[in-house]
């Protein structure tokens, strides 16, 4: 079990996907409708750039001190999907653009 | 050549248009047959110029016109028909229009619909739709049926993307004075209910609700602050006026006045009891000056109205009120959206897919003008072979207190008669719609009584 937790952990950076209620994409709507929310969730191990492994060099050895770097790759949404609309508790018309991810890569 | 003489209709008066049940060849199709024959083409070119800017009484007082209209009524040009959302759908119901408004007055209160008649049935639409409904736990949503058709939409890429695109443009502000561009909101709606699936936009439109939030979301479907609202309320005829100036919302209204027409003489009030074909053209009419919508939040009674009132309407105030009737007090419409909203429907006719493809065919000659007399041709050479399949179906039918009785052929002569007459109503197509569904399903008779 704690082998399969571990695999599940270190899945490439794919695309997943979730039904959420509006009011709990916490964005300040109200409302009980339903949507698909696609993100982007794995490892980029295998994504690693000398960019990365040069910086993280550099950084070691103190050249890089009070700057704030990032030495790996990310797992991030590449572009996103269409605007999504729904209708809020009080009978308002709402639409969201960038809400879900379309295609995820490691940046 | 033979497909012409087989399409060239004997001349009958409009309106009762027996030829329904041949399978119609589209306009923009019938236009090529038409082109390809010299002595068609001509008489076509003549007739549009003809038609063009004047009215009926002046085109038809030219010999010339006169005559072109005569020889057209024999080519596939005039019993031609188009699809909702078919391609090329404007310049389809140009071509029927240039034909029939010189047929007609012009100003009758129903107008024969150009459009295909509607075979499929509204269990059709809940078979798919219960593909969707193991997802939907009912539980969480305290089952409002509305919220649950915007998450079935919201979970589909297409009616998400449609439905967001349609409630973006409709309610987005353009100025302090413009509260929105209604003409972009119109087609916005139009693409959303031409290219979703019935399954979808029918569950939204067409919820069924226990508490007022639900009503009014359903009310809100069509976001009718744009689309459907406006500072002035005109007057209902004059809106037809308005709506028959444009060949779409004419045809829709014509398609809505066939289907939707309330009949006394049928179990559901409705042309042929065909619940799915009134809620069609009812959606149908989304979109354009028509545009029909709850007038309010009711829970328990429904009303529909296009955005127009009889005020004003002087001496024809008898023929408006008449108009605002098929929309406010309807019971085919009314019947059709509760039959939608509880997942029922009627099985008063034999079913496509019962068919089965070992039964010969009853004739292998090419119709003809004989057999518009389906009140007895259509029935005596039938013979029953499916009985096991027909007791089958009729079984699921069952526990929706509805019976299945499996006829022979004397039977069916004798006992289906009298009922048969529920079906025609002679002011209605409702004779079409049913002789359209009968033909290919001649061989196996499934008579459903509903009790």
């Amino acid at each position: 079990n704690r082998m399969k937790r571990a695999r599940a952990r270190h899945k490439p950076c794919a695309l997943k996907e979730l039904e959420v209620s509006v009011s709990e994409l916490g964005l300040g709507y109200e409302s009980d409708e339903t949507v698909l929310f696609r993100y982007c969730s794995g490892t980029c191990d295998t994504a690693v750039r000398n960019y990365d492994l040069s910086l993280k060099s550099v950084r070691s050895k103190r050249r890089i001190r009070k700057e704030k770097v990032r030495a790996r790759p990310c797992c991030r949404p590449l572009s996103y999907d269409d605007d999504v609309s729904f209708l809020d508790a009080y009978n308002r018309y709402y639409t969201v653009n960038e809400l879900s991810a379309k295609e995820c890569g490691c940046v | 050549d033979e497909t012409l003489r087989s399409l060239a209709a004997p001349p009958s008066p409009p309106g009762q248009d027996p030829q329904g049940w041949r399978a119609p060849v589209d306009c923009v199709r019938a236009n090529e047959l038409c082109a390809a024959e010299p002595s068609c083409s001509s008489r076509y070119r003549t007739l549009r110029q003809c038609l063009a800017g004047r009215d009926r009484n002046t085109m038809l007082a030219n010999k010339e016109c006169q005559a072109a209209l005569e020889v057209l009524q024999e080519s596939p040009l005039y019993d031609c028909r188009c699809k909702r959302g078919m391609k090329k759908e404007l310049q389809c119901l140009q071509i029927y229009w240039s034909i029939h408004l010189g047929l007609t007055e012009g100003e009758e209160f129903y107008e024969a619909s150009p459009y295909e008649p509607v075979t499929s049935r509204l269990s059709d639409i809940f078979r798919l739709a219960s593909i969707f409904s193991g997802m939907d736990p009912a539980t969480n949503s305290k089952s409002n049926h509305c919220l649950d058709a915007a998450k079935a939409c919201n979970l589909n890429d297409n009616c998400k993307r449609l439905r967001s695109g349609y409630i973006s443009t409709c309610s987005k502000e353009i100025s302090a004075t413009e509260h929105c561009s209604r003409r972009k909101c119109h087609k916005a709606l139009r693409q959303f209910f031409d290219r979703v699936p019935s399954e979808y936009t029918y569950r939204l439109l067409f919820c069924s609700c226990k508490d007022q939030a639900c009503a009014e979301r359903r009310r809100q479907t069509i976001v009718p602050s744009c689309s459907y609202e406006d500072k002035h309320k005109p007057n209902c005829l004059e809106l037809r006026n308005v709506c028959r100036a444009d060949h779409l919302c004419r045809s829709r209204l014509a398609d809505f006045h066939a289907n939707c027409q309330a009949s006394f003489q049928s179990l559901t009030s409705c042309p042929g009891d065909n619940y799915q074909a009134c809620l069609g053209s009812y959606a149908g009419l989304i979109g354009f000056d028509m545009t029909p919508n709850y007038v309010d939040a009711s829970t328990t009674s429904i009303t529909i109205s296009p955005w127009c009132s009889c005020k004003g309407s002087g001496n024809l105030e008898e023929e408006c009120e008449k108009f605002l009737r098929d929309f406010t007090e309807n019971p085919c419409l009314r019947n059709a959206i509760q039959a939608f909203g509880n997942g029922t429907d009627v099985n008063l006719t034999p079913r496509t897919r019962l068919v089965p493809v070992t039964v010969p065919p009853r004739t292998e000659k090419s119709p003809s003008p004989d057999d518009i007399n389906y009140s007895n041709t259509i029935y005596d050479t039938s013979i029953i072979t499916t009985c096991t399949s027909i007791q089958e179906h009729g079984q699921k039918l069952n526990k929706s207190k509805e019976q299945s009785l499996c006829y022979s052929e004397t039977q069916l002569t004798t006992d289906t008669m009298p009922d048969q007459k529920t079906f025609v109503d002679p002011k209605a197509g409702g004779s079409r719609h049913w002789a359209g569904r009968i033909l290919p399903t001649v061989p196996v008779l499934l008579l459903v009584l509903v009790l």
